[in-house]
């Protein structure tokens, strides 16, 4: 047992017991036992993402989901589905894939990462970002709360506003105000036929460049990436380039030929020194786009700290050159038409690591944008707060935990300032 | 006057000539575009937010409730001084602050209207997706406030998909930021908790707006069907076949008749409905799935279909889908407009079981849909003067909205709860469930102040009777 119970740490934090819920029901009379005890609970989906959050205040009780993995409800004639929240995003998409769609959530290691965590975490992967994020494909939700009650809101269909929105509470809310139960979501037809065409650049600034032309252009990306060669050669990938863009799109025979031939030729008008296509179902093309968003999380790329920069578009070009003269061997994936830039850094000591994430901060700040460190050693925790300033909405922010955990039960501490 | 000295303090804060205080003025802003009406104490016009915030504050210290307010074309009571009180209305703040079509934003202060904002941002070959029916009058404001859909949200999302950030006023007169100009912002997605919170929690007095590409081509379909339940099931069939068109727009035969009347779209006198299909993206997408949607449409038999091209033909199919309910008031005095969403597969159960339901009741109700998503508009038409008529028009409301509810769908598909189905919250919702909503009002330290008496139930179970009286006024100004 002991093993077992080891392999729920979180930031070196071992709880004495795991609780695993099978049902709705089950959840809830162990978190309300849970809350007369005052346990401290960690959520827990497939721990994929553990490594992300401050260090918990307490952990007695990890509260392991994998056992709510059931698909609800699919019906695929009006494209919505209720899942249960521990059931992985392989699971899911396979299930939906059956019948011709998807729900546009990704994440990575999809057949470990849980619906659930996915949420909780509530960052957009590269993938079929066109139809949006993970707040935007929630359409209802089921949440157990710190004092055991299940509540729900929004419903089973695309249009609605009956009463508050309380999902995105908890979409990026880390399961610190209640814990993700089951969710509806809208889903979208998988389009006829997907390719992706993966090029080469001398620099950064010609392949950042690429990219917004790309977004810019005709064609209508389903994702759109851009990563530098340490990136490439953690990922095993052949070739050189100094940066690459990998843009992926989808349509009828027609309308895909088309946007292929334009987002060609806008990537080579900006300096391509090639252009390979990849076409749905290859493995190749399947095996890049896992690749690109497994990074920093599997094995071979596990970076020692990373930040997750948000910005505008137009300043990831900017933000990437600021960062040329910090020292240290790194990886940067990005994600321009989203705003994203992953930054990742290896091996460093901590003080140079230290250094690293509070120069990445500054810079994205500085340009109107943040950073969140999604990866960083328990020591350095202690001086930073890895969600970075929440500023003026934070005290709003400490008002919700108070008003859904009063107990502090819930991941306490691991949030951002503290909650 | 009891209240001289707030009104003397709100006009150091706004200006002397931007706080309406005269019952003569204030009548103006006693209702909206819903059933309901109450008189504020005055309508303050800020132009800044930091007189936003200066108002606030005032009303605080006097204890009076808080209405923010933008164009007044919401159809559920959200912009009524439902408890009295000051509304804040923010009709002087209309600055578009900046479009950046580099990264598909545009900053605007909540005033703006919002096709105004798309006519402004069209240079850039951009738009602000959200298109309510009132689009030529709404607010940014009001639609996040509302989170607004339209027609086209089928394909596009509603406004919660499209807003950013917004910089907002709390209940203590405080400004703060939710969300940003970037896609993600460190902690919870206050942002996404505001849209949609029907002015209860905060006040916006600046919205960042996401743009979206203008489609390259536009192609409009308009299917006649003898019978309510060929189109019905062509809906179903059109979202099963893996198309997802921008709008999906129904009307059925007393919609046809009145809209007929009105504005003479050509439709024949025996239609039973009529469906409006939009198709639009790339032009060789367009092109294939146009015909796939009209394959869809032939196979339950129409009477006729007609297609357009390019925009003036466009505007002909959608005139008469526009002008139906404004129409309806040639068919009766006075009409109910009922908005709750289904599961777009229960679309042909629903439509037959509202033809019983007003056949039962004897009153006729015409239909106008967001069918694509499972939208109804089911509107009862009735005539006040008629002893019962009220009474028993808002009784099918009621049942209706179950109904909805029954079948697996909602109180409100776009239209809010406001002061008009707050009474209805408990067909969805636990007492858990609203406690755990009601809560956000505690997190937000409002104490109440911000749009009281709105979407939760009052606690009584029946409806009170001046409303049964203000739906008699529903309609003159509604956009659906």
């Amino acid at each position: 047992m002991t093993t077992q119970i080891s392999a729920y740490t979180v930031d070196g934090k071992t709880p004495h017991t795991v609780l695993r819920p099978s049902t709705t029901e089950d959840l809830r009379s162990m978190m309300a036992a849970a809350s007369a005890d005052k346990l401290a609970v960690v959520p827990w989906g497939g721990g994929t993402k553990m490594a992300l959050g401050n260090p918990p205040e307490r952990y007695d009780a990890a509260l392991d989901l994998q056992g709510l993995g059931r698909i609800v409800s699919h019906n695929p004639a009006d494209l919505t589905a209720t899942v249960e929240a521990g059931i992985t995003i392989a699971a899911l998409q396979d299930a939906l894939t059956k019948r011709g769609q998807f729900v546009a959530l990704g994440a990575p290691l999809a057949d470990r990462a849980t619906v659930g965590g996915t949420l909780a975490v509530g960052t957009a992967g590269p993938l079929k970002w066109q139809y949006g994020s993970p707040r935007d494909v929630v359409i209802g939700m089921t949440v157990v709360q710190a004092d055991g009650k299940a509540t729900k809101s929004g419903g089973q269909v695309v249009k609605n506003v009956s009463g508050y929105d309380m999902a995105r509470l908890h979409v990026g809310g880390l399961g610190t105000l209640g814990v993700i139960a089951q969710v509806s979501f809208k889903l979208t037809p998988l389009p006829a036929r997907e390719a992706t065409l993966l090029s080469g650049f001398a620099s950064m600034p010609q392949a950042m460049a690429a990219a917004l032309a790309v977004f810019h252009g005709g064609a209508v990306p389903l994702a759109l990436t851009t990563f530098d060669d340490d990136a490439a050669r953690r990922m095993a990938m052949p070739g050189s380039d100094a940066w690459r863009v990998a843009v992926e799109m989808g349509g009828r025979p027609l309308s895909l030929e088309r946007q292929v031939k334009e987002c060609e030729a806008a990537l080579r008008a900006h300096g391509a020194a090639r252009v390979d296509r990849l076409d749905a179902p290859d493995p190749k093309m399947s095996g890049l786009w896992r690749k690109l968003t497994d990074f920093g999380w599997d094995q071979p790329t596990r970076p020692t700290v990373s930040a997750r920069v948000s910005l505008v578009p137009s300043k990831s070009s900017e933000f990437l050159e600021a960062l040329e003269h910090v020292p240290g061997e790194r990886a940067v994936v990005s994600h321009p038409a989203h705003g994203t830039v992953l930054v990742h850094w290896y091996g460093t000591a901590d003080d140079a690591a230290a250094k690293a994430l509070s120069t990445t901060r500054e810079v994205a700040v500085r340009l109107g944008g943040s950073a969140v460190f999604e990866r960083c050693p328990v020591a350095l925790k202690a001086s930073l707060d890895v969600w970075g300033d929440a500023r003026d909405s934070l005290a709003v922010m400490r008002r919700m935990k108070e008003q859904y955990d009063p107990g502090r039960l819930l991941n306490p501490g691991r949030f951002v300032g503290g909650i | 006057m009891a209240h001289e000295g707030l009104f003397q303090e709100l006009k150091v804060v706004v200006g002397e000539e931007y706080v309406v205080h005269a019952p003569e003025d204030l009548v103006v802003f006693e209702y909206d575009g819903s059933v309901d009406k109450a008189l504020p104490l005055a309508v303050v016009l800020p132009a800044t937010t930091e007189q936003v915030s200066g108002v606030v504050k005032i009303a605080r210290s006097h204890g009076v409730p808080i209405v923010p307010r933008g164009a007044g074309t919401g159809l559920s009571g959200g912009a009524i001084a439902a408890k009295g009180g000051i509304v804040v209305a923010l009709t002087r703040m209309t600055r578009i602050l900046e479009i950046d079509p580099v990264n598909r934003l545009a900053v605007v202060e909540p005033g703006v209207v919002n096709l105004e904002l798309s006519m402004a941002t069209a240079k850039y070959g951009l738009f602000f997706a959200p298109d309510p029916s009132s689009q030529k009058a709404c607010t940014i404001g009001g639609n996040v406030a509302e989170n607004s859909g339209g027609p086209h949200c089928l394909a596009y999302g509603v406004t919660t998909n499209h807003v950013l950030g917004m910089e907002v006023v709390l209940a203590d007169g405080s400004v703060a930021w939710v969300g940003g100009r970037t896609r993600e912002t460190p902690g919870y997605d206050l942002r996404g908790i505001l849209i949609g919170s029907e002015g209860t929690l905060a006040i916006t007095t600046k919205a960042v707006v996401r743009l979206v590409k203008l489609p390259e081509a536009v192609k409009t379909l308009l299917a006649i069907y003898p019978r309510l339940n060929d189109a019905s099931a062509a809906v179903s069939d059109i979202i099963a076949s893996g198309i997802v068109p921008a709008a999906i727009e129904m009307m059925d035969d007393l919609a046809i008749q009145a809209a007929e009347a009105a504005v003479h779209a050509g439709y024949p006198a025996d239609a039973g409905a009529v469906l409006l299909v939009e198709v639009d993206g790339l032009k060789e997408s367009v092109e294939v799935e146009s015909a796939l949607v009209e394959e869809v449409c032939r196979r339950h038999n129409p009477m006729e279909i007609r297609t357009a091209e390019d925009a003036a033909q466009r505007e002909r199919l959608w005139a008469g889908r526009k002008g139906a309910l404004g129409a309806l008031g040639r068919l009766a005095p006075n009409y109910y407009l009922i908005d709750g969403t289904i599961p777009r597969t229960k679309l042909v159960e629903v439509m037959a079981r509202i033809k019983e339901i007003s056949a039962e009741a004897g009153l006729p109700i015409a239909n106008v849909l967001h069918a694509g998503d499972g939208n109804l508009h089911p509107c009862i038409l009735f005539d006040e003067r008629k002893p019962g008529d009220t009474e028993r028009t808002l009784e099918i409301g009621g049942r209706i909205l179950k109904l909805c509810v029954d079948v697996g769908g909602v109180l409100t598909g776009e239209h809010g709860i406001g002061v008009e189905k707050q009474e209805y919250m408990p067909f969805m919702f636990t007492e858990d469930d609203m406690a755990s909503m009601a809560r956000l009002k505690l997190a937000f330290a409002t104490d109440d102040a911000f749009n009281p008496g709105k979407v939760f139930p009052k606690g009584a179970s029946c409806v009170d009777i001046s409303q049964m009286k203000a739906v008699a006024r529903a309609g003159a100004g509604a956009f659906v």
